[in-house]
C-alpha cells in the first residue's frame, strides 16, 4: 500500500521538566493554551494523509491515554487501522521487561510484531512526542522518493542547544557526519523526524536487535553512515523541542506572536486538539486582558498581560497576571499577583498572595497545589 | 427498542423573522452566543434529560443544520440505539406533502416514535434559548397522571397578551387556553414545550389529520382539541432563563443577556453545560493595543482593537483602531483598522472594511422608532469607509432587506 504510516514515540526519557511532567510524560503537556504537545505531530500526520499512526508508549501514561482516547478528535477513530497504542507490555512477555527504553531501536523492538504485520504501508514515519512543528509531512515523503534516499532526516539549519544531534551533509545533501553534544555545535540541527521504508525499518530493527544494539542515533545513523544513503530535508519553519522548563516557557511566550502563530496554526494545516466543551471566555468590565492568548471558559475579572490562559481559568477582581502560563482550571483569587509562573492543572492562590518567578527563571506550581 | 421518552424537534421553520440571517439557512443552526448555535440549546437540554433519542424535524435550508449536527457525537447522541436523527419530509406510495405544519410534522412521523415504542413524547422548538431539565417536567407528568403537560412561565402582565396564555386551577391543571389575549386573565405563558403521553397524541394526530379545515398545529389545533374533549392538561412551571430568539431584537437581546450575569443566562455555569460542535482553532489572541471589557471571546479570535459589551464568536477578528460595542460578531466576521461597528450583529464570514460604520447607539437617533439593531447577512462584504446605518438590514448582494 503506497502512503505513510506515523510511529509516535512517547516513553520517558531525561528532560529538563521538572514538576510538569511529575504526572505526566513530556508529549502530553499541555502548551499554547489548548494543546498538548503530541497534538501537532497527530495532526502533521493526519494532515498529510496518514489514516494510521501507532503510539509506542513507555512510563507514566496514564495523562497520554486521557488524552488521546480513541482518536476520534483527529480522525483517527477508524475501522480499519487508525490509532493504535502500543504499551511496553507485549515486550515485557516476550524479553523479561524493560524498566525504560533506552533508545528507539529498543521501542521498536518491543512491537515488532505490530511492525511486521500491522503496517500496511509502504513508508514510515518515526516522530518524537515533544517536537511543536506544523511541517507537510507528505512533501517530505515526495522529496524521500524523489532523493532516493534510505533514510531521510528532518533536519533544520536555525541552531538550538547543544544537546540536540547536528548532521553534516555534502552538496548533494547526503549526511555525511552525525554528532551529538557538541562543544560548538554546527550543521543543521536534526528534530528526530526520520522517513524510510517498512521493510527497512523491520530490517535495520532485526538487524540491530541480534547485535543487542538499541539506539537509532549511535547503532544506525552514526554506525550505519556509509553502508546506508542518510539525506536530510532542511525544514526552516517554526520547530520547537519542548524539553526544559525554561524553553518551555520561552517556547510558549513567542505564541504571542502574530506572524509565527499565523504559521502554525496555518488554515490549511489545522492543528486539532481534544474537543471541549467550554463555552465564550468572558471579560469583566473590571477585568483588563492584554497581549495575551486565551482560551475558552475563562473568566476574567482582573489583570491579564502577556500570558496563556488554558481553559476554564478564573482571575479574580483586583489579581495581576502578568508573564504567567496557567493550566487548566487554574484559579486567581482576589488581588493575587503572580509573575513569571507556569500554573499547572488546578492550582488555587489565595487571595492576596504575591508569587513571583523570572522570565529566565519561571516558577512552576505543582498540579493540584493550593497557594 | 423500546424508550421511555422520545423527544421531537421542530426546526424546520424558516425564521422569516430573522430576515437576512436565514436567508440560507434554518432558524436553529443561527449562531448564538459564541461558540454556541441555538439548537445546541435544546440538544443539550435533551442530553443533560437523559433523553438518548431526538427527532430532528427539518424542512427549511437544512443543510447547514443536517451538516452541523451530523452523527450527534457532541451532544453525546451517537448512539447504538437511539441518538438523533435528522427527519426531512419524504415520499411515500401515496405521494409527498411537505410539513403543513407542526402537528403534521410529527403526524409524517409517527412511523419513527413507533419504532421506539415511548410512553412519552417530548415536543421542544429549535429557537429558544434556555435550559431546562425535561426530566423534572417528565415527572410532574407521571405524578398528574396527565395526558399532556405544558411549560409555562410567569411573564410580566403587559407582556401576556404577545403570548399563549394557559389559564390554570388551583392544582396547575389547564382550564383554558387563550391565543394572545386582549385581556389576559393569568400571566403564565405557554414556552411551547410539550410533553405527551404517546399513545393519546398519536390518535389525536390521526384525527387533526383526518380534518380538512386543520391547520394541523400544536397551537392552534391538538392544544385546543384536547383540551376541549376534556383530557387532562396539566401547566409545568418554569423558572429561569427563557428567550425566544425569533426576533433579531431578541436574538441581539438573549446575547447581551449572556454578558450579565444578573439576566440568569450564565453558559460558564457547569452543572448544566451545553455543547456545540466548533472547529479546531488555536486559542483566543487579544492584541498589546486592545481595550477589551464586559465581552464574551471565543477561540480563534484576535483582537487588536476595542471590543466592549459584545460577543464575539469563534474565529473573529478585529483589527487595529477598529471599534466595536453592544455587537455579536459570528463565526469568522472581520472587522478592518479602523472600522466601527454598534448595535450590530454581523453574520457570518462578513468583511466590514477599513473605516467603514455599521449601527449607531440609540442616543444618537432623532427619532426612537426609526433606531434598531443594525444587521449584515452572513457572507456580507463592506467596502472602505462604507456606512450601514442603525435599523438597516444588508445581505450578501448588498441590497437593502425591508423588515
Amino acid at each position: 500500500m503506497k502512503g505513510m504510516h506515523g510511529i509516535i514515540f512517547s516513553y520517558e526519557k531525561k528532560t529538563g521538566l521538572r514538576e510538569l511532567i511529575e504526572h505526566r510524560i513530556h508529549g502530553s503537556v499541555p502548551i499554547g493554551g489548548e494543546y498538548r504537545v503530541v497534538d501537532f505531530m497527530l495532526s502533521n500526520m493526519v494532515n498529510a494523509g496518514i489514516q494510521d499512526v501507532g503510539i509506542i508508549m513507555h512510563g507514566k501514561c496514564q495523562s497520554m491515554l486521557d488524552h488521546l482516547g480513541n482518536g476520534k478528535h483527529w480522525d483517527l477513530s477508524r475501522k480499519h487501522g487508525g490509532l493504535t497504542l502500543l504499551p511496553a507490555f507485549a515486550y515485557a512477555e516476550s524479553r523479561g521487561g524493560v524498566e525504560k527504553f533506552h533508545g528507539k531501536v529498543e521501542a521498536l523492538a518491543c512491537v515488532l510484531d505490530y511492525l511486521e504485520e500491522d503496517i500496511r504501508q509502504d513508508y514510515v514515519v518515526l516522530a518524537d512526542s515533544d517536537l511543536v512543528i506544523n511541517i507537510p509531512l507528505d512533501d517530505v515523503l515526495q522529496d524521500h522518493i524523489a532523493s532516493g534516499a534510505d533514510i531521510t532526516c528532518v533536519c533544520t539549519s536555525i541552531p538550538g542547544e547543544s544537546s540536540d544531534t547536528y548532521f553534516k551533509l555534502d552538496d548533494t545533501g547526503r549526511i555525511i557526519d552525525t554528532a551529538y553534544d557538541l562543544y560548538a555545535p554546527e550543521g543543521y540541527r536534526g528534530l528526530s523526524l526520520y522517513i524510510l521504508s517498512r521493510e527497512l525499518l523491520v530490517r535495520l530493527v532485526r538487524d540491530c536487535m541480534a547485535h543487542n544494539l538499541y539506539s537509532f542515533r549511535r547503532d544506525i545513523l552514526q554506525a550505519m553512515g556509509d553502508k546506508l544513503n542518510l539525506r536530510a530535508y532542511v525544514w526552516d519553519g517554526y520547530a520547537a523541542r519542548i524539553s526544559t522548563v525554561q524553553n518551555y516557557y520561552e517556547r510558549s511566550m513567542e505564541l504571542l506572536r502574530g506572524d509565527i502563530r499565523a504559521e502554525l496554526f496555518c488554515p490549511e494545516r489545522p492543528i486539532y486538539a481534544k474537543e471541549n466543551d467550554a463555552c465564550s471566555s468572558y471579560i469583566d468590565p473590571s477585568g483588563e486582558c492584554v497581549n495575551s492568548l486565551i482560551a475558552d471558559g475563562c473568566d476574567i475579572q482582573g489583570s491579564v498581560r502577556n500570558s496563556i490562559l488554558f481553559r476554564g481559568v478564573k482571575v479574580e477582581k483586583g489579581a495581576q497576571v502578568d508573564g504567567c502560563i496557567l493550566f487548566k482550571g487554574t484559579v486567581v483569587k482576589k488581588d493575587a499577583v503572580l509573575r513569571g509562573i507556569i500554573a499547572d492543572k488546578n492550582v488555587t492562590v489565595q487571595e492576596g498572595r504575591t508569587l513571583i518567578g523570572h522570565e529566565h527563571y519561571p516558577l512552576v506550581l505543582g498540579r493540584g497545589s493550593e497557594v | 427498542m423500546k424508550k421511555e421518552c422520545v423527544a421531537m424537534l421542530l426546526a424546520g421553520g424558516q425564521g422569516s423573522r430573522l430576515y437576512v440571517l436565514t436567508g440560507d439557512m434554518a432558524k436553529p443552526a443561527v449562531p448564538f452566543g459564541g461558540k454556541f448555535r441555538i439548537i445546541d440549546f435544546p440538544l443539550s437540554n435533551c442530553t443533560n434529560s437523559g433523553i438518548d433519542t431526538v427527532g430532528v424535524l427539518t424542512q427549511y435550508r437544512p443543510l447547514e443544520l443536517n451538516s452541523y449536527i451530523g452523527n450527534g457525537q457532541p451532544w453525546d447522541l451517537d448512539r447504538m440505539n437511539g441518538g438523533v436523527h435528522i427527519l426531512p419530509p419524504y415520499q411515500s406510495a401515496t405521494g409527498a406533502v411537505w410539513y403543513k405544519g407542526t402537528a403534521n410534522a410529527i403526524y409524517q412521523n409517527i412511523g419513527f416514535v413507533d419504532m421506539y415504542d415511548p410512553e412519552y413524547v417530548v415536543v421542544l422548538s429549535g429557537d429558544h434559548i434556555y435550559k431546562m431539565d425535561y426530566s423534572d417536567m417528565l415527572r410532574r407528568h407521571k405524578e398528574a397522571e396527565a395526558d399532556c403537560t405544558i411549560a409555562v412561565m410567569e411573564v410580566p402582565w403587559d407582556e401576556a397578551p404577545r403570548f399563549g396564555i394557559m389559564n390554570v386551577d388551583e392544582n396547575d391543571t389547564i382550564v383554558e387556553f387563550e391565543e394572545k389575549p386582549k385581556n389576559p386573565k393569568s400571566n403564565l405563558a405557554s414556552m411551547g414545550i410539550y410533553i405527551f403521553s404517546w399513545q393519546k397524541m398519536r390518535a389525536y394526530l390521526i384525527a387533526d389529520e383526518a380534518d380538512e379545515k386543520s391547520s394541523n398545529d400544536f397551537g392552534k389545533n391538538i392544544i385546543p382539541n384536547m383540551l376541549n374533549a376534556g383530557e387532562k392538561m396539566v401547566a409545568y412551571r418554569f423558572e429561569g432563563y427563557w428567550k425566544d430568539v425569533g426576533t433579531l431584537d431578541s436574538l441581539w437581546d438573549a446575547n447581551m443577556d449572556m454578558l450579565s450575569p444578573a439576566s440568569g443566562l450564565n453558559l460558564l455555569d457547569k452543572s448544566w453545560p451545553i455543547y456545540g460542535r466548533t472547529p479546531s482553532c488555536p486559542p483566543a489572541f487579544v492584541g498589546p493595543a486592545s481595550d477589551v471589557g464586559n465581552s464574551a471571546v471565543a477561540k480563534g479570535c484576535v483582537i487588536e482593537g476595542e471590543v466592549k459589551n459584545s460577543v464575539l464568536s469563534v474565529n473573529v477578528t478585529v483589527k487595529e483602531g477598529a471599534q466595536v460595542s453592544y455587537s455579536v460578531l459570528m463565526p469568522g466576521a472581520v472587522v478592518e483598522e479602523g472600522a466601527s461597528v454598534q448595535y450590530a450583529i454581523i453574520g457570518e464570514n462578513c468583511v466590514v472594511g477599513k473605516g467603514a460604520k455599521v449601527g449607531a447607539a440609540p442616543e444618537t437617533a432623532a427619532n426612537p422608532d426609526d433606531w434598531g439593531v443594525a444587521v449584515l447577512g452572513p457572507g456580507t462584504k463592506l467596502g472602505e469607509g462604507e456606512v450601514v446605518g442603525a435599523k438597516t438590514m444588508l445581505d450578501k448582494t448588498h441590497q437593502g432587506v425591508k423588515a
